[in-house]
Formats: structure tokens, C-alpha cells, sequence
């Protein structure tokens, strides 16, 4: 609003616009009538008094804009009136304008929902006080293993008491599942052992009770438990009053201490405990045959210390440390060190890479729906320029045109970013919902939540603030992107060129067409890289499914049971006697198990194996493997097939000659593939390390992915059940009929032998298999969608462009044809030119794939980089999506009818 | 006249018309005329700027309008000055005398 105008006269001209409309009409032309009067009286014609009185007035209407564009309320006023001229010329061209704002509706949800996952598992901070004074300390092995970033608590004991560079460092251990009896349903819950100022240190109090108190965390310590607010609702129905009163855990009675708050998260991504109890760490730093824990450590780093000073600190003390371990362990941590870094890092840093990959992926996917708008605008601009140069005769003025196409692109954007947040708020539905946990049913509820693709964050992925503003800031960015380049040159228009009809039929400026087909090919590109990635990732998941597995999937129903630590072997044996047979006597059982460890989990060396007779090598030297302990029928059931020998038996009996079936990997690398009837030692399942068990080779079987089913294939053996009974035991069924249908019969039968025991992640083989690829299938699918979208869009630009292009050279076609230039040659010329520019996007798309495609290299499978199938394939997927869309034009140019186009001319 | 037009900046046409106006009542056609005869033939306002003028003027409160009957039997919209536009005709003429006498002496220094 202009300074100094009156704010009445801005209300009034906008709200009563008919009448200032009328008074300003009549007041100009009153005077143009006053004029012609006075010509008339000077004897001029009538008509011809009336011609000099417009002539010297310089018309009605520009006098009327003149005094319009002055007024307070135009600005506001114009702008309204560019939008509804805009929604006008949108309804006039449906299809234009639904291509542009579906274009740009799926190029803005696509990435605005990328961009809220994004945000929740990688910007936003954690949910803790002070979030970025928390480090994470951790211990980096040369030699990645299973315990890969944890410290070993004589090591945390060592490190808590020394560094200065933090004001507290807390620490906590996975103590594994235990089962909570007594309390209802027998369930299995999942424990951490936290350190007494594992919550100070986070900043969180207890929702209810308190905290443990320092004195508690000690060997030997009271049995005192924090419950998590999830299990308190679930298990205890937020009743108050458990507090100091005590639960069963493992048979053993614990006093609640408190419960932690409903919205605590767990600083640890992987897992989710049920409840905490103190860590109990003894003092001794020293290290030696006595148990210790796996450690993670997070420290609150010091108002006025930075990073790398604690850094500096932290090599020094494991400089000293180093030199104080005993000569087997230095062995074996060798070059190792240990590294702070921030909390958030440290747990989002395998999401880190996927995620970003992501957002660049659907960042492609929305460039090449702006230039598809900037493309479609241009052409239309092209169309337009008759239009535009005749409001520029009637007076508009060039910022004003400029300002219209722009206020055009803002609106199409507008409508493209509200249809794109409702997309995106749909998308992040499915991801929340699909980290939502589930019923607390099996125990472990939170255990499926963990199995999604980006882990329990997920559950915070949602439309918000910050994506909100990302959004709009995406529509205003492709306003400029694909508004601004056809504004102006809309707005270059020479008028009388453009004014003139012969110019009105020729094709668009050079300068412009090179433009377009810059744009054009860029698009092409862009497609061919994202397919070229997508075309990765599918041959990767499609080798990963292919990995021999070494068991059948189909069929196959699994549970997991866990007995009490404190369990007397003996009653194990006699839990497992009664149980197999009856589980055998289900209708549709065909074999029936139990079994350690199941196919695809994560395990461990968790054996000491020497062969042949020497003396026992000192510990450092002495290979490890992985024990697997089964029931006889465990081959069958899981469909691992005999290779040599013969499987384990029910003469395999506790006091019967120690066996042992391996698998290939450990017949190759202890027996040079020669296993059957050979003999080694292994300490399994013994207390003291040096105490040893002879054993048998009877069979070799073949190789068991575990680790997930891109898991390398390391040496395992089975060691029969009945001669080293294990407390964590899973159940295998092989079923003539479809195993899920078995789910209730498996777990009456458990009930009916032990009704304290929880039976938990009942899930079929395939579940099981489908649940270990789940990232990688969201990154393939997600990845190959954005690139279909991609490839579909550019698709969908080629005809736009070509489209446009046949019909501004329809005279063109026309006069080569009346001189006699064949529809062949017609149709040639426009594919020639297609086929240029999809064959040069297809080589820039070929090398940005060949530069980029390493960020894919730690996600492919049997794949190598730069792999000629899937660039090929992308390629050509492309020009064959893009040709269609250049050839149906042509063949509309083809048919042009020449004397109809050069009477129209 | 169409030269003289390009150098009529803004505040000297307000100037001019506020002047113009004095304290009668005149519609477009006689303020037009109004300052060609006290410019002595120097400045034709055209409508293209005149009734720009008006209406800003009029909105900024130095003017005020109503209809009325012209001589010819016509109806048309006659301005009158406000208080404001006295005011304001005060400062502008002053700033006016300012700047010419400032340009005068200009021109005639060696």
C-alpha cells in the first residue's frame, strides 16, 4: 500500500468496485465529451470532433488504468486479479494444468515425506536435555566382530574414573530376555543393565519412584528394577502401588524402584529394553578369566570442552590402558582404539547414508518435475506470446508481465504443494504406522518395531513444523526454477514482431529452443542415473533372495522360548522330553525341533575350537567357531540337507560318545573338507575356558546363512541337545499345511507341558526372511518407484516438448511437403532429432551413474559398480519410454495436410 | 507541450494543481485548463496524468470530490481543496521556491 494514501479509499475501491468502476468510467468520459463539445461548437462534424478529443485524451481506457495503477488497493488488487486470470487460463487447458500440478504434487509429497523422515531420525535432536553435550564412547576394532563399538566393562570401569574432559559417563549392557512370571501371562521381556547415573546423565527423572541410588550398583547389590512406563500400562495397568513391591524375574524375586517416563527412548536405536536393572560393574579394572560385560558408554561432555579435546584425552588413557592388559589380550585388540563422538552420530550413522541417498533420489525425481513445468510454462509461453504482446500493446508493462507469469507458476506450485502435503502426510502415516509397536502380547512387543526398516524412530517420522516450512519453501523454489526462465522470456517479446502474423506461426527463438532441449536432456539424464540405482539395488535384492540359505523357508513355522538361567539342567532335559514329542503329534507336524539359534539370526563365535591331540594353544591363538545346540530332528525340520555322514540321533544321549555334525565351512577349514570321524576339542558350554570336551565328527551338513541372508558363511557345528542342554531355546516346525495356521496349537502344547513360560515371535521361515531383508527391500522399492516416477515424468516431457515443437512447424511441414519432401523424410527428421536428444541425456545419465553409483557400493550384492546390464537397461528402458513419446507427434506431423496448413497461413 | 510534459515531475504537478484549484470548485476538464492559463500556456496537463493526480491526491486527503452539473448540462466530478491540500500546497510551494532559486543561482554562477 502506497505511504500516505488513505486507508478508506484501498477498503473502498476494493470492496465497492462496481461503483469507483462506473464513477471513473463516467468522470473520463466527461471529459473526453467535454472536449468534443467544445470541438463541435467550433464547427468541426460530430464524428470527426469525437476522434481528435480521444486522439489528444490518449484513449479512455489507458487514462482509466493510468489512475487504476496508482491507486493504494492495486497492488493487492492485481496480484488477486494475476490469480484468478491464472485459475482462468488453468481451466481453459485442463490438461496442462493438471500434468503441471500432479507433476508437481508427487515431485513435492515424494520428497517433503523423504524430507520428514529425514528430519525425525537424522536433524532432529535426540530426546534428551542438552542432547548435543552427550557422546557416545565407543571402541573401534580393526577386526569388526559381533561386540563391534561396545567396551568391555573393565575397560568402562577404567575409562568412567579417569577421563576429566566429561562431567559423567554412564554405561549400560544388553543383559538379553528373561521371563516375568507371576504376574498374569508368563511373558519374556528384554533387560538392560544400566549404571546408577545412566538416567542423571540423559537428564531423566522417573516417572514414578526413583532411581536406583549409587549405593545399589555394586556386585552383590540389592535386586531392585526400573520398569519401563510401556511394560507398567501393559503388565501392571500403571498401577502405583507396585512400587516397592516385588516381581518375579528368572525366578527370582526384584523390587520395583520406579518406572521410567511414558516417552523415554532408549539411547540405543537396536534396542528397547523392558526394564533396567543396576549394571553392577565390580571395581576391578584388571583383566582376567572373570565375567565381563559388554559396555556402550555415553558421556556428558563439559560445558567448556570441545570434542577433540576429549578425543586427545581419551587416546592418552587408551595409550596407558593398552599397555596395562595382559600379553593374550593385547593380541587381541590390536590396533584398536577408542572414539568419542556425538550421541546422535553414532546412532544414525547407518541410517545416515540411506536416508540421504533417498532424499538426493527423490530430489532427481523433483527436478525433473520442474523442468517438466519449466518445459510445459515455456512452451505454453511460446503459444502465448501473441497474448502477451497484445497486452503489452494495451499498456501492461514488462515487470507486470513478468510478475504475471510468475504469480501464474506460484499458484500452479501452490496447489501442487497443498495435493504434495497431503501425499506426504500419507506417506509418513504408513511409515509411523508401520513403526507403531504392536500389542503386548508375545513379551517383546516393542521387537517388531525394531525390525522396520529405520528402527523405533519411525514412529516420530510425521508432518510437522520444519516440513511444513521445507514444503513451501519447495514451492517457492520451483516457482523460480521453472517460472522464472519463461517469464522473462515471455516478457522479451518483441511486440511487433510478435504482433505481426507472419511471425505468429514461426517456431520459438533459438536461444529458447536450445534451452528446452538443455532442460530436456537434463531430465533424461536424471532418469537414467535414478534407474541405473534402482537397477542396482534389484539385482542386489534379487542375489541376496538368491543366496543359498541352507534351509527351506516354505513351511516352516519358528518360535523362540527361553527356560530360567537358574534352571537345573536336568529339568531342562525333562522340559524338552515331554514337549518335542507332543508338538511331533500335531496334525500337519512332519518334524518338529528345537534349536540355539535359528537360520538368519545374529550370532557369534561362542567356542574355542582346537583340533587334533597337542597341548591346548595359549588363548589368544585359538580359533573360534559358532555352537549351535539342536534336537535330532532339527535338520529335517529346518530343511538343512546331509552331505556326508549322518545326522545327530536319539542314541545321541547325555552319557553317550560326545558328537558333533559341522558345517562345511568348518570341515574346509579344520579338516580340509575331510571331517567325518575326526576329532576336536571345544569348550562349549564349559565355565572355566580351559576345560575342553572331546568330540566326534558324524556328519557334515551344508552351510546356514546366518547373520541375515547376506550373512558370510562361517564355521558352525551342532552339538546335540540332550548332551549340552541350553536354557534359550527355539522351536522349528516342519508342516504339510500352512504353518501360520499351526500358531495357536504350538503355543497350547507349550502351556499345557510349562504354563510359566512365555512362547514369543511366533513367525513363519518366510516372515522371518522377509523381516531380514526389510531395509533393503523400503531402499529397492522406494528407489525404483523414484525412478519410474522419474522415467515416467521425463516421459511425459519428451511428448510435451516434441508436441509443442511439431505443432509451431506445422508451416514448415507443410511447405516441405508441398515441395515435395516425402512423410518419411518428415517423420526422420523429427526422430533424428528425438533421438539426439535422448541419446545425449542417456550418456549424461550413463556418466553421472558411473560417478555416483559408489554411493550404492556397501548395498550391492553379487553386483559389481558401473555394471553394464543395469546401465544399459536404464538406458534403454529410457528411449523406450521416450521414444513413443517423440514418435506420436511425428506421426502427427507426418500426416500434416498441406494445403489446410498453408491456407491457414 | 509533450516535452514539458516529461519534465513535469510529480510534486510540481501536484504543486500545480493544488494552485490550480485555489479555493473554487473545478471538475478535470477546467483544472486542466486552470493551469494552462496560470503556467500561461506553458504546461497542458494531459488527462493521462491529470487524472492520475486527482485520484491520488484525492486519497491522500488533499482533495475532496463530489458530482455535480458542469455548464454543458453534463454531470461531472469537481474537486475541491482540503484543508490538508492548503497545507501541503504551503510546504510544496515552499520547497519550490527553494529549489528554483537554488537552480537559478546555479545557472547564473560563473
Amino acid at each position: 500500500m502506497r505511504v500516505g494514501s488513505h486507508p478508506r479509499f484501498a477498503l473502498r475501491t476494493l470492496l465497492r468496485k462496481q461503483q469507483v468502476e462506473t464513477e471513473l468510467d463516467a468522470e473520463i468520459r466527461g471529459y473526453v465529451d467535454a472536449i468534443t463539445d467544445e470541438k463541435i461548437a467550433s464547427g468541426l462534424p460530430p464524428s470527426e470532433a469525437r476522434r481528435q478529443a480521444l486522439a489528444e485524451s490518449g484513449g479512455l481506457e489507458p487514462v482509466k488504468q493510468a489512475v487504476r495503477d496508482q491507486r493504494a488497493s492495486t497492488t493487492v488488487e492485481s496480484v488477486l486479479q494475476d490469480v484468478r486470470y491464472g485459475l482462468r487460463q488453468m481451466r481453459h487447458n485442463p490438461a496442462f494444468a493438471c500434468t503441471a500440478v500432479i507433476t508437481l504434487a508427487l515431485g513435492i509429497g515424494a520428497t517433503s515425506a523423504i524430507f520428514s523422515a529425514v528430519y525425525a531420525l537424522l536433524i532432529r535432536p535426540l530426546p534428551y536435555t542438552d542432547s548435543d553435550r552427550l557422546m557416545e564412547i565407543s571402541a573401534a576394532m580393526p577386526k569388526k566382530n559381533q561386540y563391534g563399538g561396545t567396551l568391555i566393562s573393565p575397560d568402562f570401569v577404567a575409562l568412567r574414573s579417569s577421563l576429566k574432559s566429561f562431567e559423567s559417563i554412564a554405561g549400560f549392557t544388553q543383559l538379553g530376555d528373561t521371563n516375568l512370571t507371576g504376574s498374569g501371562d508368563p511373558i519374556r521381556v528384554k533387560v538392560a543393565g544400566i549404571t546408577a547415573n545412566f538416567l542423571p546423565v540423559l537428564r531423566v527423572d522417573p516417572a514414578k519412584g526413583r532411581d536406583f541410588l549409587s549405593s545399589e550398583d555394586r556386585p552383590g547389590g540389592p535386586a531392585v528394577v526400573l520398569l519401563s512406563h510401556r511394560l507398567w500400562e501393559s503388565k501392571f495397568h500403571g498401577d502405583a502401588s507396585i512400587i516397592g513391591r516385588s516381581i518375579t524375574l528368572g525366578g527370582k524375586a526384584w523390587t520395583v524402584a520406579g518406572v521410567l517416563p511414558a516417552h523415554f527412548i532408549f539411547p540405543d536405536f537396536a534396542i528397547e529394553p523392558d526394564l533396567c536393572i543396576p549394571a553392577d560393574l565390580s571395581p576391578d579394572t584388571s583383566i582376567g578369566p572373570q565375567i565381563v560385560f559388554m559396555m556402550r558408554a555415553i558421556g556428558r561432555l563439559r560445558e567448556n570442552v570441545s570434542l577433540e579435546q576429549a578425543q586427545t584425552e581419551l587416546n592418552l588413557f587408551t595409550e596407558i590402558r593398552f599397555k596395562s592388559y595382559p600379553a593374550f589380550y593385547r593380541a587381541y585388540v590390536e590396533g584398536s582404539q577408542n572414539l568419542a563422538e556425538p550421541l546422535h552420530r553414532f546412532l544414525t550413522g547407518d541410517d545416515r547414508r540411506p536416508l540421504l541417498i533417498l532424499l538426493a533420489c527423490v530430489g532427481a525425481v523433483l527436478l525433473i518435475a520442474c523442468v517438466n513445468v519449466a518445459n510445459l510454462q515455456l512452451a505454453r509461453s511460446v503459444a502465448r506470446e501473441h497474448e502477451m504482446a497484445l497486452r503489452g500493446a494495451l499498456g501492461a508493462g514488462r515487470i507486470r508481465l513478468i510478475r504475471q507469469s510468475l504469480v501464474e507458476s506460484l499458484t500452479l506450485a501452490t496447489l501442487g504443494a497443498v495435493l504434495g502435503m497431503g501425499i506426504a502426510a500419507a506417506t509418513t502415516w504408513l511409515i509411523r504406522r508401520g513403526g507403531m509397536p504392536g500389542e503386548f502380547s508375545s513379551g517383546s512387543n516393542i521387537a517388531g518395531m525394531l525390525q522396520v526398516p529405520f528402527g523405533k524412530m519411525s514412529a516420530a517420522v510425521e508432518v510437522n513444523g520444519w516440513v511444513l516450512a521445507f514444503t513451501a519453501g519447495l514451492a517457492l523454489l520451483t516457482t523460480v526454477l521453472f517460472g522464472l526462465a519463461p517469464a522473462i522470456g515471455a516478457s522479451r517479446t518483441n511486440l511487433q514482431t510478435a504482433l505481426q502474423g507472419a511471425a505468429r506461426r514461426i517456431s520459438s527463438g533459438r536461444q529458447q529452443r536450445r534451452f528446452r532441449r538443455v532442460l530436456l536432456m537434463a531430465e533424461i539424464g536424471l532418469a537414467v542415473l535414478l534407474l541405473t540405482g534402482a537397477g542396482l539395488l534389484i539385482r542386489s535384492f534379487i542375489n541376496v533372495l538368491g543366496n543359498d540359505s541352507g534351509f527351506d523357508p516354505r513351511q516352516c513355522l519358528t518360535a523362540q522360548m527361553l527356560r530360567n538361567y537358574t534352571e537345573a539342567r536336568e529339568k531342562t532335559r525333562g522340559f524338552v522330553k515331554q514337549l518335542l514329542p507332543r508338538l511331533q503329534a500335531l496334525p500337519g507336524v512332519q518334524a518338529a525341533a528345537i534349536a540355539s539359534d535359528l537360520p538368519l539370526e545374529d550370532i557369534g563365535p561362542n567356542t574355542a575350537i582346537v583340533p587334533g591331540n597337542g597341548p591346548l594353544p595359549p588363548i589368544e591363538q585359538r580359533t573360534t567357531s559358532c555352537a549351535i545346540i539342536v534336537s535330532p530332528d532339527y535338520f529335517r525340520a529346518a530343511g538343512t540337507r546331509l552331505l556326508r555322514g549322518r545326522l545327530l540321533n536319539d542314541e545321541d544321549k547325555a552319557d553317550s560318545a560326545p558328537v558333533a555334525v559341522v558345517n562345511q565351512a568348518f570341515a574346509r577349514q579344520f579338516f580340509n573338507g575331510d571331517a567325518i570321524g575326526r576329532q576336536f576339542r571345544t569348550n562349549f558350554g564349559e565355565m572355566k575356558p580351559d576345560a575342553f570336551t572331546r568330540r566326534t565328527v558324524v556328519g557334515v551338513v551344508q552351510d546356514v546363512r546366518y547373520n541375515g541372508l547376506e550373512g558370510t558363511l562361517e564355521p558352525a557345528l551342532y552339538l546335540p541337545f540332550d548332551q549340552v542342554p541350553e536354557i534359550e531355546m527355539n522351536v522349528l516346525l516342519r508342516t504339510a499345511v500352512e504353518p501360520g495356521t499351526l500358531a495357536s496349537a504350538l503355543r497350547k502344547a507349550v502351556i499345557d507341558v510349562d504354563p510359566d513360560l512365555p512362547l514369543f515371535d511366533v513367525e513363519t521361515m518366510n516372515e522371518r526372511i522377509s523381516q531380514s531383508v526389510a531395509q533393503r527391500r523400503l531402499m529397492m522399492l522406494l528407489i525404483a518407484s523414484f525412478a519410474v516416477l522419474a522415467m515416467i515424468l521425463a516421459g511425459v516431457g519428451v511428448y510435451g516438448v516434441f508436441a509443442y515443437w511439431v505443432n509451431q512447424r506445422r508451416p514448415e511441414m507443410g511447405i516441405r511437403l508441398a515441395l515435395g519432401s516425402s512423410r518419411r523424410e518428415l517423420l526422420r527428421l523429427i526422430m533424428a532429432q528425438a533421438m539426439r536428444l535422448i541419446l545425449i541425456g542417456g550418456i549424461a545419465g550413463i556418466a553421472g551413474a558411473w560417478f555416483l553409483d559408489r554411493l550404492l557400493a556397501n548395498m550391492l550384492v553379487g553386483v559389481k559398480l558401473h555394471d553394464p546390464v543395469s546401465l544399459s537397461l536404464a538406458w534403454a528402458l529410457m528411449t523406450l519410454v521416450a521414444l513413443p513419446g517423440s514418435i506420436l507427434p511425428a506421426a502427427v506431423a507426418a500426416r500434416t495436410d498441406v494445403i489446410s496448413v498453408l491456407h491457414s497461413e | 507541450m509533450e516535452r514539458n510534459q516529461a519534465n513535469l515531475v510529480q510534486g510540481t504537478l501536484d504543486l500545480l494543481i493544488l494552485k490550480a484549484i485555489g479555493d473554487g470548485e473545478f471538475h478535470g476538464l477546467g483544472i486542466a485548463r486552470r493551469v494552462e492559463q496560470i503556467t500561461r500556456g506553458t504546461f497542458k496537463v494531459r488527462p493521462g496524468s491529470l487524472f492520475p493526480a486527482l485520484h491520488r491526491m484525492e486519497e491522500a486527503g488533499w482533495l475532496t470530490s463530489f458530482w455535480g452539473d458542469s455548464e454543458n448540462n453534463r454531470r461531472a466530478k469537481y474537486y475541491r481543496r482540503t484543508k490538508a491540500g492548503e497545507r501541503q500546497l504551503g510546504v510544496k510551494a515552499e520547497q519550490w521556491t527553494t529549489i528554483s532559486r537554488a537552480i537559478a543561482s546555479a545557472l547564473k554562477a560563473n
